[in-house]
């Protein structure tokens, strides 16, 4: 596919999705290349936000696949549809249709239900595939997958084999909960994503909330990356930032200080030890956000 | 492009990366996509060949090193090669050697630490030859760039002996390492956990006996019409491993016993709970902090070793730890002193555990020899494997991860690692 630089930092902004060159040049190469693109990093860094952006930019279905412990080909792929299929053989008991017409008719694409994978690969236009979180799936399953992913074709026996005719471009997300094969990682254009910084924050906060006060983003952007080099058990993601700027916003804070911050924290810290161990510190973490006197834009 | 493309990817090699042919097809397409731009050109380059972001380090510093002179757009090839110190006028009377021929001695085929003077010098000469050179191409910048490029150069050495010494250090049997050798050992546990997390990722076996799967047993059912012709199971989840390892750290054994801790501390995220003990005559608990071991109590180490009374303090007093999902995994010699080898109660342990696997840093010719009891507690442990090195250890801790009794029945002679 012929994309330009340009077109992907347009829909990276219409999509309001701040980001640097790194992931610009990679989506490019996603594109271009049309080889999957595995993004591994902290949860909640934006990684299944890509694959949405994608499917904005190209304004294509977005078909997704939830990885988890023991997915397995019928819940990825296709599956009869067992019922139907059921019930039509009792429908036709008293019509005295011969098996082979019966047999040819229940196993047609009607009787089918097509999973994720088969959606991707069936669909008339290009689609874009998310398969989020690889690294909970089985290691077979990450096998089966390195043979989808590199033919984009699957047979069913009884009614032949499905091929992409438009590759579908494939984003996988890992959270490397396990380690993923080098066969899978030899196959993926690579892609880390770390939280983002003070100042990309600031970026993000004010391009989802433009109602939010220069200063107040600043300040709330530093105080979330000081949560960040905490030792936390979870460390608050960008879509948890947005939803406690939100906050703020609702409440009418104009100023960051403790009494505010008790109010909101359940937004951004969801575990009772980092909760004391935040309140803790907040003093500190305060002075490092500071309350910024109105500078404005 | 290609031959500064395919040259640097050598670096990257060298430097421990691997990149199959796959990748640098991709390498080549990625750079044509994004073009020469500095900045597009590190991130379609890294996009393409670094796949795990551990890696990257590696790769930023090679990529400073190899398309530092050249500004943006690598140089033509000739000129590509000038990261090496041969840039200017140097470069240019250099243009009829081959490829391969360079500035320095090639640390491989460099015998060893013995060595080091020769180290020392080849930076130096390097600096002396290209400096002046150097200095008319590139102006200011040009005394760091130097003596960044010299630091670079003696760094530089160092990737290139550690691939060639990382099968060597591999394969080299625990009793004879030297401390260097050691400290190697240490460097490469990084890699060899990572290896075994994929492994131990590997776990889950399809059984042929198991849950009925339901979903599955309709489907196979419908191909025979409707009748249930076939019982389709599901694999029993796999049961998680609890380890308890019992390492011997006397002086005869004691490298492989840390490195063992070393490489279980790293993976201890495999099994459901790890709890490790040292031992030479009576048991300690021990962990690991920031990579060094740490022992509960201490540890008589000038004592000598006795099983016998280990495997009785073990029963008595972590009686608790004892269960049937227990994986316990023993290292030592077994060379008893001639004190009782007890066996009967590493018998009782068997019982009461999963599976007892012993592992033997000794050679095998060794085993019947001398003070040994291994013979008395290989009739009992579910296993006996020899452990003489690195990729043995590597192998076997594969195995307890599997959590599995042996498949070839309970003798223990006919298991061991590689014989």
């Amino acid at each position: 596919m012929k994309v330009s630089r340009e077109f992907i930092a347009e829909g990276l902004r219409q999509a309001r999705y701040v980001t640097n060159e790194r992931v610009e040049t990679a989506l490019l190469l996603a594109l271009t290349l049309e080889k999957p693109l595995l993004i591994e990093g902290p949860a909640g860094a934006g990684k299944t936000e890509i694959a949405k952006v994608l499917s904005a930019m190209l304004g294509s279905e977005l078909v997704r696949l939830q990885c988890y412990e023991g997915l397995d080909e019928a819940r990825a792929l296709y599956e009869w549809n067992y019922q139907k299929q059921l019930l039509r053989l009792q429908a036709d008991e008293a019509g005295g249709l011969h098996w082979e017409e019966l047999s040819e008719h229940i196993f047609s694409a009607e009787y089918l239900l097509q999973r994720p994978l088969l959606k991707a690969i069936a669909a008339p236009r290009r689609v874009v595939l998310l398969i989020d979180e690889i690294d909970k799936a089985d290691e077979e399953f990450e096998a089966f997958m390195l043979e989808v992913l590199s033919d984009f074709q699957v047979s069913i026996p009884e009614l032949g084999t499905v091929r992409a005719t438009q590759r579908p471009i494939v984003v996988l997300t890992s959270n490397r909960a396990r380690e993923l094969s080098d066969a899978l990682r030899r196959r993926c254009l690579y892609l880390y994503i770390d939280f983002p910084g003070v100042e990309q924050e600031r970026r993000i906060l004010e391009s989802k909330l433009p109602e939010l006060d220069r200063a107040m983003a600043e300040a709330a952007a530093r105080f979330v990356n000081a949560l960040r080099k905490l030792e936390l058990t979870k460390q608050p993601s960008i879509a948890e930032t947005l939803d406690w700027a939100r906050a703020l916003l609702e409440l009418e804070i104009r100023e960051l200080d403790a009494p505010a911050l008790r109010a909101t924290l359940g937004l951004l810290v969801k575990h009772e030890s980092d909760r004391t161990l935040v309140e803790s510190k907040s003093a500190a973490l305060l002075a490092r956000a500071p309350r910024s006197p109105s500078r404005n834009p | 492009m290609r031959e500064p493309l395919l040259e640097f990817i050598g670096h990257l090699r060298a430097a421990g990366l691997r990149v199959s042919v796959a990748e640098s097809l991709d390498a080549a397409a990625a750079v044509a996509a994004a073009g020469l731009e500095r900045e597009h050109l590190r991130e379609a380059l890294a996009a393409t060949l670094v796949k795990d972001q551990a890696d990257r380090p590696v790769f930023e510093r090679e990529f400073e090193r190899f398309f530092r002179a050249s500004g943006g757009a690598p140089r033509p090839p000739r000129s590509g090669r000038s990261w090496q110190g041969m840039s200017g006028g140097h470069g240019v009377g250099s243009g009829n050697q081959p490829p391969s021929s360079r500035p320095i001695v090639d640390p491989r085929r460099q015998p060893g630490p013995g060595s080091v003077r020769e180290h020392d010098q080849a930076p130096g000469q390097e600096k002396n030859r290209s400096g002046p050179a150097r200095d008319d191409a590139h102006g200011e910048n040009s005394a760091q760039a130097a003596r960044e490029r010299s630091m670079g150069e003696r760094e530089g050495m160092q990737p290139g002996a550690r691939i060639a010494g990382t099968r060597e250090v591999l394969l080299k049997p625990f009793s004879s390492y030297t401390d260097l050798e050691y400290e190697r050992a240490v460097d490469l546990l990084a890699v060899l956990r990572r290896r075994l997390r994929v492994r131990l990722g590997r776990r889950r076996r399809k059984a042929r006996r198991g849950q009925v799967d339901f979903r599955r047993t309709i489907r196979a059912a419908m191909q025979s019409g409707g009748a249930m012709l076939d019982l389709r199971m599901r694999a029993r989840r796999p049961r998680r491993v609890d380890l308890l390892i019992l390492a011997d750290i006397s002086g005869s054994v004691r490298y492989a016993s840390t490195l063992m801790l070393a490489l279980v501390a790293g993976v201890e995220e495999s099994f459901r709970r790890v709890r490790a003990f040292v031992f030479i005559d009576r048991l300690a608990e021990a962990g690991f902090e920031r990579g060094h071991l740490t022992m509960q109590s201490a540890l008589d180490l000038y004592a000598r070793s006795d099983f016998g009374r280990v495997l009785a303090e073990l029963i008595t007093r972590w009686h608790r730890l004892l269960t049937p999902a227990t994986v316990v995994v023993i290292l030592g010699d077994g060379r008893n002193n001639r004190r009782p080898a007890r066996s009967d109660l590493l018998a009782e342990i068997r019982r009461l555990t999963r599976a007892v696997i012993w592992l033997n840093p000794e050679a095998r010719e060794r085993w019947a020899t001398g003070d040994s009891a291994i013979g008395n507690y290989a009739r009992v442990a579910d296993a006996l494997i020899e452990c003489r090195n690195l990729r043995d250890l590597e192998v076997a801790l594969g195995r307890v991860g599997d959590g599995m009794r042996p498949q070839h029945g309970l003798a223990p002679k006919a298991i061991s690692g590689r014989g």
